[in-house]
């Protein structure tokens, strides 16, 4: 039974990691192959199979004129505006999240619960029905087809990611701590800070983590709010597509995209397993 | 150090509903600078918010609170100097335990020398000394108490420090040592103590003041000798002790004696202004004795069952419906059946509507 539990464990396991790492297997090879090694029939191992280039790379970095797509300033672009919207978010979210857990907000029928939702409401929309009042909102206020712009409108989509987490988190935290915080001498301002926030990084690296995933991986507001001014990866790497699909530039740009999602679940799964999450209390 | 007035202090969690529930009713009271009070009572019966109101946390609907004299009752938390302690640990879990110590101090930008003389000091007394270095979340549940404590106890200069119900989770042997930790600390440095326990035992054995709460209500106050002998109502007689009071149902029969199943009983109150019909006799089970040869206050019992519990025999007993209880020392021979005890006229507390005459 021991015996068959662990068979069964492990080859789960090697079932769920050839699933997970096969595409990435996949992408590598292809992104180092060329036309003729991708349409010439299945292959896998380079140098046996096929002879590697460094074309599908190349690709990436030639200015077009050179007949590149040259993805360097969209995807320092996208970076930029990835982690300046996050931080805004997490800062603004988080200071709204805690007022939300903390204190009772009532206008009329309105009471916190309600405003959570409407924060997490906006990310209910299809994103087609926000984008004519972004477009026209970014337009009155000459902001379209810019970095700024765009950073604005990530808010607008970020933040109740940001505070629809750390509500929760905050929630789970106990006001004990505060109330100790406030005892010790703290004031409120000085409890969230000193106290509250160190103690809710595990809630804020969740938050930040799926602020950075959503705001990296978004192709349709980039795509509808910026022209040829400013970029962002993701339009640009669908501008890579022609009539003949180049597999292997494709299939570079995918890992090339991916790699900081990859670094920042590192970051994220080494902050988490250091069990940072158990109660200050009890 | 302080000397604590709460002057006609109630509350409501509902204060704007037309028909407010009082968590505490109206009561005045005063906290002796250096003494040690318990807040005694049932679950849910107001203690905790009497300690929240006093360290701030918590706005009294009505009334005043004053420290050494100075109207505090709007004062914020943070500036009111007082120490309070959770039912449950709450420690700084990015902090070492020496950080935790620390923080009330760092928070009143004492100096480094007096803050390590003073972190040193209560780390000494309360056994951590080993462990200031250490993460504070890596220690165990009753550790990590003792530091909520130990940043209770770090400041000298504070009003009072305010402890609910804190050894809930620690174990029963450092809980006795701690409780003794408390008293000393009490003697040595005069800091007045306020501890809040459902545990009337913790409560005796802490405290030189015990303050008994019933839904909201402060019903009795006086050192465990006076709430042990005199309790003020049934329910003091009941809530303490154990085993609780005998309690009987009787009849007036004259101006100092009353009728329990057919037996006077005489009493030391003067019994000439009762009014009600509802009297009630009440005796501690330590005080009633098997009869030798006292002639007066006799009653004769059914012997029911007899517990040796160690250093004493309980004896349950019947006498018509009412069952005694009685507490004799190991050594007494009991006899099988009918027993004649003796109740003495000046242990007896005799309750109108409940309430000691």
């Amino acid at each position: 039974m021991n015996k068959l539990y662990i068979f069964l464990k492990y080859f789960f396991i090697v079932v769920w990691t050839v699933f997970v790492v096969a595409p990435f297997l996949w992408a590598l090879t292809t992104s180092f192959k060329d036309f003729q090694s991708v349409n010439g029939g299945v292959t896998y191992i380079p140098w046996v199979d096929f002879e590697p280039n460094l074309e599908g790379w190349k690709v990436l970095i030639k200015s077009p004129a050179k007949g590149g797509v040259d993805i360097i300033e969209p995807y320092f672009n996208s970076l930029f505006v990835t982690c300046t919207a996050s931080l805004i978010s997490i800062i603004l979210g988080t200071l709204s999240a805690y007022a939300l857990s903390r204190y009772t907000f009532k206008a009329g029928f309105v009471k916190n619960n309600d405003i959570t939702f409407f924060f997490i409401s906006q990310r209910i929309m299809p994103p087609i029905v926000l984008s004519i009042p972004f477009f026209l909102f970014l337009s009155s206020i000459n902001l379209l087809d810019s970095l700024t712009g765009l950073i604005v409108v990530y808010i607008v989509l970020l933040m109740p990611i940001a505070v629809w987490i750390m509500v929760d988190f905050f929630n789970k935290v106990p006001r004990e701590i505060d109330e100790t915080a406030l005892i010790d001498g703290c004031n409120p301002y000085q409890a969230f800070l000193k106290v509250v926030l160190p103690n809710s990084i595990p809630g804020l690296i969740v938050a930040g983590m799926f602020c950075i995933i959503f705001g990296w991986i978004d192709f349709f507001f980039a795509f509808i709010l910026t022209f040829t001014e400013v970029q962002l990866l993701p339009v640009k790497i669908v501008a890579l597509n022609s009539s003949v699909t180049p597999w292997w530039s494709l299939s570079a740009s995918a890992l090339v995209s991916v790699a900081p999602l990859i670094i920042v679940a590192f970051i994220v799964e080494r902050y988490l397993s250091k069990g940072n999450l158990s109660g200050a209390i009890k | 150090m302080a000397k604590i007035d709460l002057s006609n202090i109630s509350h409501s969690y509902n204060p704007n509903d037309p028909n407010p529930v009082y968590a505490l009713n109206p009561f005045s009271m005063t906290w002796e600078n250096g003494n040690r009070y318990a807040i005694l009572g049932p679950s849910g019966c107001g203690k905790t918010t009497m300690l929240n109101i006093v360290s701030g946390l918590v706005r009294p609907s009505a009334g005043r609170i004053l420290f050494d004299d100075k109207d505090v009752t709007d004062l914020k938390t943070e500036d009111r100097n007082i120490a309070q302690v959770f039912q449950f640990p709450v420690i700084y879990n990015t902090m070492t335990v020496y950080e935790n110590l620390a923080f009330p101090l760092k928070c009143r930008d004492f100096s480094k020398s007096k803050t390590d003389e003073r972190v040193n000091s209560v780390a000494e007394t309360l056994n951590l000394k080993s462990f200031l270095n250490s993460p504070a979340r890596k220690l165990t549940a009753d550790q990590k108490q003792l530091i909520s404590l130990g940043r209770g106890l770090v400041r000298e200069d504070v009003a009072a420090v305010l402890m609910d119900e804190p050894l809930t989770v620690i174990d029963p042997d450092l809980k006795f040592r701690l409780r003794r930790n408390l008293k000393e600390i009490n003697e040595q440095y005069k800091t007045t103590l306020v501890y809040v326990t459902h545990d009337q035992n913790e409560a005796m054995t802490f405290a030189d003041n015990i303050i008994v709460m019933s839904e909201g209500e402060v019903v009795q106050t006086g050192s465990p000798k006076e709430l042990f002998e005199r309790p003020n109502t049934t329910f003091v007689g009941y809530f303490i002790g154990s085993p609780a009071m005998n309690l009987f149902e009787s009849e007036v029969s004259s101006n100092d004696s009353v009728k329990i199943n057919n037996n006077l009983i005489k009493t030391r109150t003067n019994l000439s202004n009762i009014k009600t019909k509802n009297i009630k006799l009440g005796i501690r089970s330590e005080f009633i004795k098997i009869a030798q040869n006292q002639n007066e206050n006799l009653i004769n019992v059914n012997v029911e069952k007899v517990e040796d519990l160690g250093n004493y025999k309980l004896i349950t007993a019947k006498m018509g419906n009412f069952t005694i209880k009685s507490k004799v020392t190991r050594e007494t021979e009991i006899p099988n059946q009918n027993v004649k005890l003796h109740i003495p006229a000046e242990k007896c507390c005799v309750y109108e509507d409940n309430k000691l005459i």
